[in-house]
Order: structure tokens, then sequence, then C-alpha cells
């Protein structure tokens, strides 16, 4: 099965004004197709700096990263991309927002509404879709940022801390929702969180990343039933699970 | 103001000036004031219509040039770094102080004060355009770099709509100001217009047309703003200056 | 230390360029070209005419300069008081506030002749016109700045049992005072526009009248001069404004980013 994404000996050095900030690497990694990974880390690990590089939108200092054999060289455009702020146009209703992703591609709008429809229906936005995105909750926002990433079929899927500004209860929704995702699109989804739980209930595998600069600490392969629903999740395998990584970031004493 | 609020207001007023007797050369009545009004309607509607020209033309060139203008310095470093300080520092620089220049310059005609309006409305619409260009946030610009758009692209559908409201709080200011930068010009060098009838009706202390004329003149000022506020209410109605019911700010 | 003000020399070596350039061509074209001095001198023509009048100009300054900041100074003892009353009084805000909103939109300058016919030639008319312009943007971004407390905020000072007076002067006073000093400065930038029109309408004195008596004899080198000193007391007011802000406003985020 070929790699989806590697990441080789990558660094990143930034250079401020008065010194140069070591934040990620050296570290490699390698992504496979249709994997759920994500990057876990405490606040300025570096774990969002690694996806965008991913995404070709910050450029490494060292080393390079492939997605499918082709160097990242510039920003990736075969991909969805999701951030912690649902970054929705005001002056698009819901459907107009996530029709957006295509316009900017010069695709046929009138192709894809069908599509954006059903996107938007299977996360319980059908009574929204001409709704404006001030009119709607933080949740409702982001399931709509979801459809907009996922309406042009791409292979990767990139998420940097979605559920952060969500409270506990919409957070939990949408982990269900996120994992049904993927399970239905099969696509590689690569997530960057600091919630130890939200990555055990959502990846194939968790890449711990150490405090800064943000270095690959361990891998852990997540070794649990498919749908994570609340058995699974107050499973004492689960429990397991939290107890061993929180025990590795307390070691680093950011816990 | 609400029409009773208007209405008391304008009591008071007549009932003060009756039964003071001030003398009309000073402070004239509202019922005389209205008079007036309706017996000079045809200059004050001639020297309207020259106020008038001159209030919109320059209102216009100055959005005509300063957007696209505006473009240039936004999307061009060099151009940013170059001229952008220098932008910022003009605007302290009192323009309407440069309005007898312009009479010296171009005369008693309208072109001097289309153009002193030019320059009083021309740099708040530019700051401002600059200011709603520049303030993207960076995950709208990472979202579309993602997106395969090129520039132009990535303007028209994010850029410029997301600069509109921020535009359009600079063609505020200018609708207000216009009308100033006309009147000013007539009163520095004119031969017609509002602030000129103004002038001359004050200089023989016929304060009911003098008041009459600041009406108008205040009507003229008035339907720029309120076109401003017509178009903002057509092209941004999604924005939240359209739809909650805010307090009111000068600047 | 060395490396902020290298970088500093870098970001200003283009602006400063682009207006060394502008003096540069400016004083160039007009001595190739033979440009009359009445339609544009060079510049250095004008540094010459405000070396010579240097006096006159001088005591043209210290007439705009108090009519200016009297006018401003009335508009902000009478504003800020006011926007208090306003801000506290239903009936105030339903009927001051609209009224002064929509004659903020009204050019207020309009009524520069008239004051000039009620007061006379002298400073009074123009420092009445200084108020007028000041006055309104003063009001209006007071009275937003005392309207617009968080409601958190509003919640708290409630659940302390601290009369409305106290409440007011401990914490709505100083939350507005951001707010207020925006509508000071833009007040500022107007002031000294205000004095000179209103010096243009009826005055014999000041740096208003110094400009149209200098083009009126096409001393436009003159004019030019005047204009230049003019810009430094516009400037000169705008900073002293500037400068109390920072003292004041010390702990607010606009003066720690360094940022205006």
């Amino acid at each position: 099965m070929p790699d989806s994404i590697r990441i080789d000996n990558v660094k990143k050095v930034f250079e401020g004004r008065k010194d140069a900030v070591h934040a990620v690497g050296p570290m490699s990694l390698e992504i496979a197709k249709g994997e759920f990974v994500s990057l876990l880390g405490p606040s300025g690990c570096g774990k969002s700096t690694i996806l965008m590089m991913v995404a070709g939108l910050i450029e490494a200092t060292e080393g390079r990263v492939f997605i499918d054999g082709n160097q990242v060289t510039g920003p990736q455009t075969n991909i969805g991309i999701v951030f912690q702020s649902p970054v929705l146009m005001d002056w698009r209703d819901v459907l107009g927002n996530v029709l957006l992703q295509v316009e900017m591609r010069k695709l046929d709008r009138e192709a894809y509404e069908a599509k954006a429809t059903e996107l938007l229906t299977s996360v319980g936005l059908k009574d929204f879709l001409h709704k404006r995105p001030y009119e709607l909750s933080g949740g409702m926002q982001q399931r709509t940022a979801f459809c907009r990433a996922l309406l042009h079929d791409p292979p990767l899927v990139l998420m940097d801390e979605p559920l952060g500004a969500l409270d506990a209860m919409t957070r939990e929704q949408l982990r269900r929702d996120l994992e049904r995702m993927w399970l239905e699109t099969g696509k590689t989804f690569v997530f960057v969180t600091h919630d130890i739980e939200e990555a055990i209930q959502l990846s194939d595998r968790i890449v711990l990343i150490t405090p800064r600069p943000g270095k690959i600490d361990r891998i852990i392969k997540i070794d649990l039933p498919r749908p994570r629903d609340l058995s699974v999740v107050t499973s004492p395998e689960f429990a397991r699970y939290v107890s061993s990584i929180k025990e590795v970031f307390m070691g680093y004493g950011v816990m | 103001m609400t029409p009773a609020g208007a209405l008391v207001f304008f009591g008071l007023w007549e009932a003060i000036v009756d039964l003071l007797k001030v003398p009309s050369y000073m402070v004239p009545s509202p019922s005389s004031i209205f008079v007036q009004l309706a017996r000079k309607l045809p200059y004050l509607l001639r020297n309207l219509w020259v106020t008038g020209y001159e209030s919109y033309g320059g209102f216009l060139l100055a959005a005509v040039i300063g957007v696209p203008l505006s473009l240039l310095i936004a999307f061009s470093p060099f151009m940013r770094k170059t001229f952008y300080p220098g932008v910022v520092a003009l605007q302290l620089v009192p323009k309407i102080a440069l309005a007898p220049l312009f009479i010296t310059w171009f005369g008693f005609g309208m072109v001097p004060k289309i153009l002193i309006t030019f320059l009083v409305c021309f740099f708040p619409i530019l700051l401002n355009c600059l200011l709603g260009f520049a303030s993207l946030s960076k995950e709208v610009t990472y979202f579309a770099r993602t997106t395969t758009a090129g520039g132009l692209r990535t303007f028209f559908l994010i850029r410029l709509p997301a600069a509109l409201p921020q535009i359009f709080v600079g063609f505020r200011w200018a609708a207000v100001n216009a009308t100033v930068g006309a009147t000013v010009g007539e009163w520095v060098g004119g031969d017609a217009g509002l602030g000129y009838y103004l002038q001359i009706q004050t200089g023989e202390l016929h304060m009911d047309i003098a008041f009459a004329t600041i009406f108008v003149l205040a009507l003229l000022g008035l339907s720029q703003y309120y076109l401003v506020r017509f178009l903002e209410r057509r092209f941004i109605p999604w924005h939240v200056s359209q739809r909650s019911n805010g307090a009111a700010k000068a600047f | 230390m060395l490396k902020t003000l290298v970088r500093s020399i870098r970001t200003a070596l283009l602006p400063v360029g682009a207006l060394l350039l502008f003096l540069v061509l400016w004083e160039v074209l007009v001595r190739t070209l033979k440009v009359p001095r009445y339609i544009l001198p060079a510049f250095s023509s004008v540094l010459q005419s405000l070396g010579t009048n240097l006096p006159a100009l001088l005591k043209h300054t210290l007439v705009t300069a108090e009519e200016t900041l009297c006018g401003f100074a009335i508009s902000v003892l009478l504003g800020i008081p006011l926007a208090v009353v306003v801000a506290f009084s239903k009936f105030m805000r339903k009927t001051v506030y609209p009224a002064a909103v929509t004659l903020e939109m009204v050019p207020k300058i309009a009524f520069a002749p008239i004051f000039v016919v009620w007061l006379g030639f002298q400073f009074a008319s123009k420092m009445v016109v200084v108020f007028l312009v000041c006055f309104f943007p003063i009001l209006i971004n007071a009275v937003f700045g005392f309207l617009s407390l968080e409601e958190n905020l509003q919640r708290f000072s409630q659940s302390t049992g601290a009369s409305p007076l106290r409440v007011f002067w401990k914490i709505r006073f100083p939350a507005a005072l951001p707010e207020i000093f925006v509508g000071l400065k833009g007040a500022a930038i107007n002031a000294t526009v205000g004095a000179t029109i209103a010096e243009w309408v009826g005055g014999n004195a000041g740096l208003g009248y110094a400009i149209t008596s200098a083009t009126g004899m096409f001393q436009t080198d003159l004019a030019l001069a005047s204009i230049l000193v003019l810009t430094a007391v516009g400037l000169a007011m705008y900073g002293l404004v500037v400068i109390l802000e920072a003292r004041v406003l010390h702990w607010h985020i606009s003066q720690r980013q360094g940022e205006i």
C-alpha cells in the first residue's frame, strides 16, 4: 500500500526579529492511505506547523514532505482543510459557503449543488441551507466547514484543532460525525489536537509530539473497534490508552 | 429624531423669537425661514444644482480614483512600503487649507470646487479601502491557497466582499464631508452655489434666507450620506452594521 | 538596540526617499519649466518665505491656536458631561442623542457665516465654529463609549451592590475612555480646519486669514508657507491628544502593542 504522506527528516526554524525559534523536528513520519492519524501534543509544540508543512502552506527549513510520491513544494490543492475557526463568508448562505470550494476551482456550481446539499443534510443542516453563518451556532458553522472541505472529493483532509473552540457536548457530537464521515468516505484524515480522549476516540494511530521543538515521542496504535460509540469510549481498554498517554505527557511536565 | 421632538423644538423656537421680539436680522423664526424657503425656491434650486454638481462630482472622482489606487497599493509590497506612510502622514495635512490655492490655479468656476471636494474625500476613501483589503485573517488566505484559485478569483470571491464594509465606512465619511468641501470652495472664491448664496445673504443680513439656504445645504449633505447607506443595504446586506441596531459612532 | 535602529532606518528609506525625490522633482521642474512664481513657487522659495515672514506667521499661529484650543476645550468640557447625562437618561437618549447623530451628518461649518454676523470678526465667532466642529464627534463617541459596557461587566457591577454613581466612576468611565479618546483625536484633527475656515469667512487674523491674504496678493510661496505652519499646528494638536492618551490609557491594548 503506497504511503499517502511521507515526512522525511523535516525541521522548521522560524527566523524572528531577535532570535530564531526552533519549532519542529527533525522528525519523520509515514501515513498510509485511508488512515485516521492524530498529531497530539501540548500547546505550542509545533503540531499545527507540521500540518501546515504537509499542506505546503509553510515551507520546511530542512527535509522534505511527499504526498503520493510527489514532493510538496507549494500550497497543496488536492486537499480539504479545516481550521479551529470556521472561516465562513458572511455574505454567502450555508450552501453558498460550501459551494465556494468549487467556485474557487472554476468548477460548475450547479453540478455540485446536489452533493453539497447531501453533505449538509448528512450533518443535520438540511433546514439551514439558506441561513447565514452568523445565524448558526459554532458547532453548526464548523460542520459547514467540514462539508466545504469534502465537497471536491479530496483524498486527503487536514484538520487543525477543528473542535477546539466548541463546548464539550458539541464536541462529542462532532466527533461522532467526523468518524462517520471518515468511515463513509475512506479518505486519509490528519487531525491535530491537544485533547487526549479525542485523539483516542478518532484515530487509527496517534503521533505524540514533544513540547517545543516538536519531535515525535512515540506513535501509538489504537486497537479499538469501530465505530467508537459510548461503550467503546467508556471501556477499560480506552481508559488504559488514556492513562498511558497521560503518563507520557506528565513526564514532560506539561500535565 | 422623533417628529414630536422636532415639533416641540421648532414650536419653542418660534415662541421665543416671537415673545422676545428678536429682530429677524439676528435670529429668524422658523415660520419666516419656511416662507423664504418657498419664495426663494428658484434661486435655491439653481444654486443647489451648482453645489450638488461640485459635491457629487468631487465625491465620485475620489471614489473612482481612490478605489483602484488602493488596490495598487494594497497588493504591491513595493507600492505599499513607499506610499502608505505618505498617505497616512498626508491625512494630518488639512487639505481644505489648499482651497485658496485651487482658486488661484483654476479660477472661480466649478472645477476648483470639484477638485477641493475630491481632495477632501480622497484620503478617507483611500485609507479605508487599504484597511479593508489588508485585514484578511490568516486562515482565510490559507483556505484560498488550497483551492487552486488564482489571485483574480480569490479577489472577486473573497477579498473584495470581505473589504466592502470597510470601503463603505470610507464612503460614508466622504459623503458627509463632500458638501463641506464644495461650500468652503465657494466661500473662498465662487460666483454661484449655495455656499456663495449663503455668504451673500448673511452679508445683507437676510438671516431668514440664510437659514433656508443652510437647510437646503443640509439636505444636500444628507442626500449623499443616505445614498451611501442605500448602496450599503444593496451591497452589504449581510454585514453586522446593516443587521444590528447598535448605537452610532462618529469615527 | 542597534538592530531595531537599522530596521527603522530601512523601513523609512523608501517613503522618505520618495518624499525627497518628490521635493527634488518639484524644485527642478519649477526651475527648468520656468513656472511663474504666483502659480507654483519652488520649494526653496516656500522655505525662504517661511523664514522671512516668521514673526508675522508666529503671530497668526497664536491667534489660530487660541481659537482652536479654546473651542476644543469648551467642546470637551460641555461634551463629556452631556454625554454622561445622555447615557444615563433614557429620555435624553431618545431625544438629544438621535438629534446629535443627525446633526453630525449636517455640514455644521455652513453656520460659520451666521456666527460671524452674530459674533463679529473677532475671536468669538471662530471659537464657536471650532466648538461646533468638535462638539458632536466628542459627544457621540463618548455616549457610545458609556453605553457599550460589556454585559458581564455590567452584571459584575450590579453584584457588588454599588450605587450607579460609584459604578460609573469606577467602571463605566474608565472603560469608556478609549472610545472617548477616539472622538477626541477625530475632533483634534478637524479643529484647526474649523478655525481656518471660520477665518476665511470673516476674520482679520490667524493662519487661515494669512493664507487667503497671501493668495489674494498672488504670493503663493507665502500661502504655501502658511499652510505648512497650519499643518504643524494641526499635528501639534493631534500630538497633544496622543500624548495625553498615552498617559491616561497606558493600560490599554492600543498603547501596549505600539500600533495606532
